[in-house]
């Protein structure tokens, strides 16, 4: 017998359980495709194919190589939390002020790196030194670049599960693939260094939970990553709507109490093991301080290519007519002057209206708003994956200080829908090659240029290539066509934007020095946002 | 290509003839013959290139039309294939490579397998270049990195004639002129970027973010200017009766060689560009363009000097292709070699070229006043001293002698082994007409296929035998050995694959005291793992002969314990080298058994090209309209 067979089956029926009837897309993503990953599962490993295994022992080497790569503070600030977590009492963890890198991040990552911590101060007592700020000898480099391999097997799990399940296990082994060698977690884990490989593998299992209909452990996982990093947030909403919907109500709209109470229970048990500690000791209010800091400004210091990029840079293009042309506009003065180059701080527009948080909070909402009432009316798996990207999607847009690193949220789930259909491959397409390379400033240091540029197309030729065979349509009408070849000339740019940014570079001018971001930035955005109006229009077209 | 059309030894004396000399009588009467592949026989005797049983690729008449076809002729790789029948390597246990290429085959992206591979080469190359390299933050002398960087600064400031001349205690420049132009032009770039990098005297030690990643990123790029062709080439030339995923394969097995890697990009030399040179030089071997060949080598040899461990080979097979080629061919041969190689070599040293100017960087680049070893070398004088005081006993002068002697002998047997085997072949196939002498011109001499053997051999006494070697110089040896890898299969004839990593592997280890104190430990295993995964080999499934299956596993348990020791035990105060001495001692053993391999199968493939008589009663007539129609039969029969 074929276990797939099996695995595919019941995820097929899975999916008439939720979703009412087979979508006859399904069936024919059954039929065979064109390219196949040979895979003979021989006796050497029930656990792990071979392919996985060489995947997986490949990327390991190519990770550990990374080891002496340039690295960001986030190294220092994540050495930091293992010695404020080693050496403080749970108490004081939110309070410790002795780097300016302190705890901000909620409870469960605290105690994740309280676990590290232990094996660290075995390997090398001056890791957990709190003192010892700045410490890169080269066990603490070996030690944390480790933990942050072994803890995105996670996400590998994770994957590897998605492909035993699904409904056309060959495009998902290439997106599972894929998605474990992304550039952008190889550029922000493995070189930058973060933990998103781990927190994307709570996220993916939680998804997966969904797709095989398992609802309440769909819901507890989110609330135990939402206590890992609260930057999930921005996609909570699609998890509420969606678990209320098809686990808490039944089909036909009356409310499921048993349901409900158990779900409530379980996520208000994890959030009692991640906040309670901190409620009894009375920190709740200086714990959220430290979650949600209002002080910082609209953009970050590399504008993240989101809607907000665009204001700026049409200011900066407005302010340069005004002074051109006189043109009789009241101009802010202060604006003028304090042209943030990149710096942090409040970002003052000189003719645009000045955006609050409040703005910016209204907007995001009320795009989810109506991304959650198509979830609410088609609550099927596929719309929750969609509608759960494009939540995260209007945050990454028009949030306040959103972080370029932020577009993982869009990128990770939105792979798992690339292979549905020509228009979504398309849409992941565009957003993807935008996506990674907004990722690429924050590698600035030459000797990465080179790491970070092979490697995205390598990955690129790998992964797209296959995949937009397997869903390829010919562009039929005449807009289409059109359409199909302004995005193709949008990739392209990238070239150019590439070259134009080393011509800068190589200028040496210091005027110039923000140039390049900004060029960049804007660029990137021009994708997303496109990519953003692509996927919300084929939301409410599709299904 | 003969061994499609024909079998056994026919097959063997058309290699040699080229496909002229067909009697009328089968042009006419075609005897009724099975199919090649099916004669079993015949390719136990010679294992004569055969479509791959595996392979993907359609026998289509489009083959016998490339442009190699033209000069028919053996390859070293067909004698590598598996002879028919023969259990294929079952799926589970090929490397990731293969897996890869096969991949990218079925999904219609074989045209990208080249591109792709050679970018993730040169990516890979680049992540082990982040790492540490030779005398990191270590004044007063530093180490190789100081000295290429040193070239450059003095080659950009100082006039020709002082090159060989200036500060010599201070990492004096002691390699041939090619590479003082080389440094020249990197140096030029790079003080353009930035001048601090390489200011005459001031930039001593110099070391800094930007200036690593430059003088990186030069290697690289020599790397992928002069190897990366040289590897092509040869997958596309050495390989081309072999499946596209078989020459894609090699062509990643070649590019991944765990000790280039480590040694250009991770201590820091430029050896690619030597081997590089070197191997293009095979490259036009076999398309016959002999006077490149000698081009290329001498660049080769002016590059680095080590590349003299090839010149026997080289040289023995440029002088057999003179003898194979009949008196007058050969002597007009002789001399446009002889002709080009002086003209090179007078070029490259031009401004040396007063007998007072031309010791300056003679004396430099054969340094015989320096020991018989430096540091720790896995070679015969090394690996003895542990027993035998040589300096002590012999001096230096006798040294020189005897070690001369001793390489001498080593490279002997190959030497004569290329020069009969050529002897011998222009002896049965010599016709008395002299068109067909004339036709021999266009074909490389049989003797080819021997040549990967004979550089091992020829680099493999050289390193173990000669005066003044390096621990790095084993690269040279390794070159060959990996040539023989890439054609050859797990379990297939002669063992070479077995031996090939053997060899690799072993001399990576020999090479770890050096790495370690580079800070290039990690690498060392990483980029090992990568190779050894690539081509699929696990030491305890080395399936044939008992003799290589006995060598590797010992030498692998020892090389395991060695490593583990090291980490648990501190050497004794009175022994504190015993590491690198065991560590030499076993490196030692494994390449002598290699050298002697070598010797072994070049000696095999001699005999059995040298062996069958020529057929006595088949003298070529083919006219030229004969030839095409069989050209077009065999095409024929093919499909």
């Amino acid at each position: 017998m074929n276990p797939k067979g099996i695995d595919t089956l019941a995820s097929l029926t899975t999916d008439v359980s939720h979703s009412g009837k087979v979508s006859p897309e399904k069936i024919d993503a059954e039929s065979p495709q064109p390219f196949h990953f040979k895979e003979r599962h021989g006796s050497s490993s029930a656990f792990l194919g071979s392919t996985e295994r060489e995947i997986l022992i490949l990327s390991t080497i190519i990770k550990v190589l990374l080891f002496p790569a340039y690295r960001s503070t986030d190294f220092e600030v994540h050495r930091n939390w293992l010695a404020i977590t080693h050496s403080l009492p749970l108490s004081k963890w939110y309070y410790d002020t002795t780097s300016e890198w302190t705890l901000d991040y909620p409870p469960f990552f605290a105690y994740f790196e309280y676990v590290l911590s232990i094996p660290a101060s075995l390997i090398d007592p001056k890791i957990v030194d709190l003192k010892n700020l700045r410490y890169d000898a080269w066990s603490v480099i070996a030690y944390q670049r480790t933990t942050v391999i072994i803890t995105e097997l996670v996400l590998g799990a994770a994957l590897l599960r998605f492909i035993r399940g699904a409904v056309d296990p060959s495009s998902q082994r290439i997106i599972s693939i894929s998605l474990f060698l992304h550039p952008g977690f190889l550029i922000v884990d493995h070189i930058h260094f973060q933990y998103n490989g781990f927190m994307f593998g709570i996220l993916l299992w939680s998804i997966l939970a969904a797709r095989n209909g398992n609802k309440p452990l769909c819901g507890l996982l989110f609330a135990i990553l939402l206590n890992f990093k609260h930057i999930y947030m921005y996609i909570a909403p699609a998890y509420f709507i969606y678990l209320l919907r098809t686990y808490c109500m039944t089909p036909n709209g009356r409310p499921n109490l048993p349901n409900f109470l158990s779900l409530a229970n379980a996520v208000v048990v994890v959030f009692i093991f991640s906040l309670g500690p901190f409620v009894l000791l009375g920190q709740l209010n200086q714990l959220l301080s430290r979650l949600f800091p209002f002080k910082r400004g609209l953009n970050h210091a590399y504008w993240a290519p989101n809607a907000w990029a665009l204001t700026t840079a049409l200011d900066r293009v407005l302010l340069r007519y005004v002074t051109i042309s006189g043109a009789d506009i009241a101009v802010n003065i202060t604006a003028v002057s304090s042209t943030s180059r990149g710096q942090i701080g409040d970002t003052v527009f000189a003719v645009l209206p000045n955006i609050k948080p409040v703005h910016t909070f209204a907007i995001t909402l009320s795009f989810q708003i109506v991304f959650l009432l198509k979830l609410w009316f088609v609550p099927t798996y596929k719309s929750f994956l969609t509608a759960l990207t494009l939540c995260g999607y209007a945050s990454f847009m028009f949030g306040w200080h959103v972080h370029e690193k932020a577009v993982l949220l869009i990128l990770v789930p939105l792979s798992l829908l690339a292979a549905d259909s020509h228009a979504l491959y398309r849409t992941y397409l565009i957003v993807t090659v935008a996506g990674v390379y907004g990722l690429f400033p924050l590698l600035f240091t030459h000797a990465e240029t080179f790491i970070k540029i092979a490697y995205s197309l390598i990955w690129g030729f790998m992964c797209l290539g296959p995949l937009n065979r397997s869903t390829y349509e010919f562009p039929s009408t005449f807009p289409s066509v059109v359409l199909d070849r302004l995005e193709k000339i949008y990739i392209a740019g990238f070239g150019v934007l590439q070259i134009t940014v080393w011509l800068i570079d190589a200028s040496g001018k210091a005027s110039l020095a923000f140039l390049p971001l900004l060029v960049t930035s804007v660029y990137c955005s021009l994708g997303l946002s496109w990519g953003f109006v692509r996927l919300s229009y084929l939301y409410f077209r599709k299904t | 290509m003969p061994g499609f059309y024909s079998a056994g030894f026919e097959s063997i004396y058309r290699c040699f003839t080229g496909s002229s000399e067909v009697s009328q009588s089968e042009i006419h009467a075609p005897v009724p013959r099975r199919h090649h592949l099916l004669q079993t026989e015949s390719q136990k005797w010679m294992y004569t290139p055969s479509i791959s049983p595996g392979s993907s690729r359609p026998v289509s008449p489009t083959m016998a039309h490339d442009r190699l076809s033209r000069h028919p002729q053996l390859s070293f790789s067909a004698l590598l294939e598996q002879p028919a029948g023969q259990k294929r390597v079952v799926d589970e246990q090929c490397g990731w490579a293969r897996k890869w290429v096969r991949w990218m085959h079925r999904s219609g992206m074989r045209g990208w397998v080249i591109p792709v591979s050679m970018v993730g080469a040169a990516w890979i190359k680049w992540l082990v270049s982040l790492g540490g390299y030779s005398g990191f933050n270590t004044p007063p002398m530093f180490g190789d990195y100081e000295a290429q960087r040193h070239w450059l600064e003095i080659t950009i400031h100082l006039p020709l004639r002082q090159w060989y001349t200036y500060d010599l205690p201070y990492w004096g420049l002691d390699y041939p002129p090619l590479t003082a132009y080389h440094s020249w032009l990197c140096g030029k770039i790079g003080s353009w970027i930035e001048p601090s990098w390489f200011a005459l005297d001031v930039s001593r030690g110099y070391e800094s973010e930007d200036s690593k990643t430059f003088m990186r990123a030069t290697v690289l790029l020599s790397d992928i200017l002069v190897y990366f062709p040289a590897v092509f080439l040869f997958v596309k030339r050495f390989l081309r009766h072999r499946s596209g995923r078989t020459q894609h394969v090699a062509l990643l097995s070649l590019l991944l060689q765990p000790a280039v890697i480590l040694i250009d990009s991770g201590h820091f030399q430029y050896n690619s560009v030597m081997l590089g040179f070197a191997l293009l030089a095979l490259d036009s071997l076999v398309v016959s363009s002999d006077l490149t060949a000698a081009v290329f080598f001498v660049l080769s040899l002016a590059f680095k000097q080590m590349a003299l461990y090839y010149a026997p080979a080289i040289g023995s097979y440029l002088l057999g292709k003179c003898l194979f080629l009949g008196p007058h061919h050969g002597r007009s041969l002789f001399f446009r070699l002889a002709a080009t190689t002086i003209l090179t070599v007078l070029l490259l040293f031009l401004p040396w070229l007063s007998p007072a100017a031309i010791r300056n960087p003679l004396s430099r680049i054969f340094p015989f006043n320096r020991g018989l070893f430096e540091d720790k070398v896995a070679n015969f004088w090394c690996a003895s001293d542990v027993v035998v005081k040589w300096r002590r006993w012999l001096g230096a002068p006798g040294l020189v002698r005897l070690s001369t002697i001793f390489t001498a002998a080593g490279f002997a047997p190959m030497v004569w082994g290329l020069l009969y085997g050529a002897w011998s072949a222009a002896e049965r196939t010599r016709g008395d007409n002299k068109k067909q002498d004339k036709k021999r011109v266009q074909i490389s001499c049989p003797t080819l296929v021997v040549i990967p053997y004979a550089l091992l051999t020829s680099s493999l006494s050289f390193f173990l035998f000669s005066f003044q070697v390096h621990e790095k110089s084993v690269l040279l040896p390794l070159m060959p050995a990996t040539l023989l890898i890439s054609g050859a299969e797990s379990g297939g004839v002669g063992e070479d694959w077995e031996w090939g990593i053997l060899f690799n592997n072993v001399a990576v280890f020999s090479m770890w005291p050096l790495l370690k104190k580079d800070g290039l430990g990690l690498q060392y295993v990483a980029v090992t793992l990568l190779w050894n995964r690539a081509i699929g080999y696990s030491p305890l499934n080395v399936k044939s002969g008992a003799v290589i299956r006995v060598l590797s596993l010992s030498s692998y348990g020892a090389i395991l314990a060695l490593h583990i020791a090291e980490t648990v035990v501190t050497p004794p105060a009175r022994y504190p080298d015993l590491f690198p001495v065991l560590n030499v001692l076993i490196s030692a053993a494994v390449f002598g058994c290699t050298w002697l391999w070598s010797i072994k199968r070049g000696a095999e493939i001699g005999w059995a090209l040298a062996g069958p008589p020529r057929p006595r009663d088949r003298e070529p007539k083919a006219s030229s309209v004969g030839r095409r129609s069989v050209h077009k039969m065999s095409v024929e029969e093919n499909t």
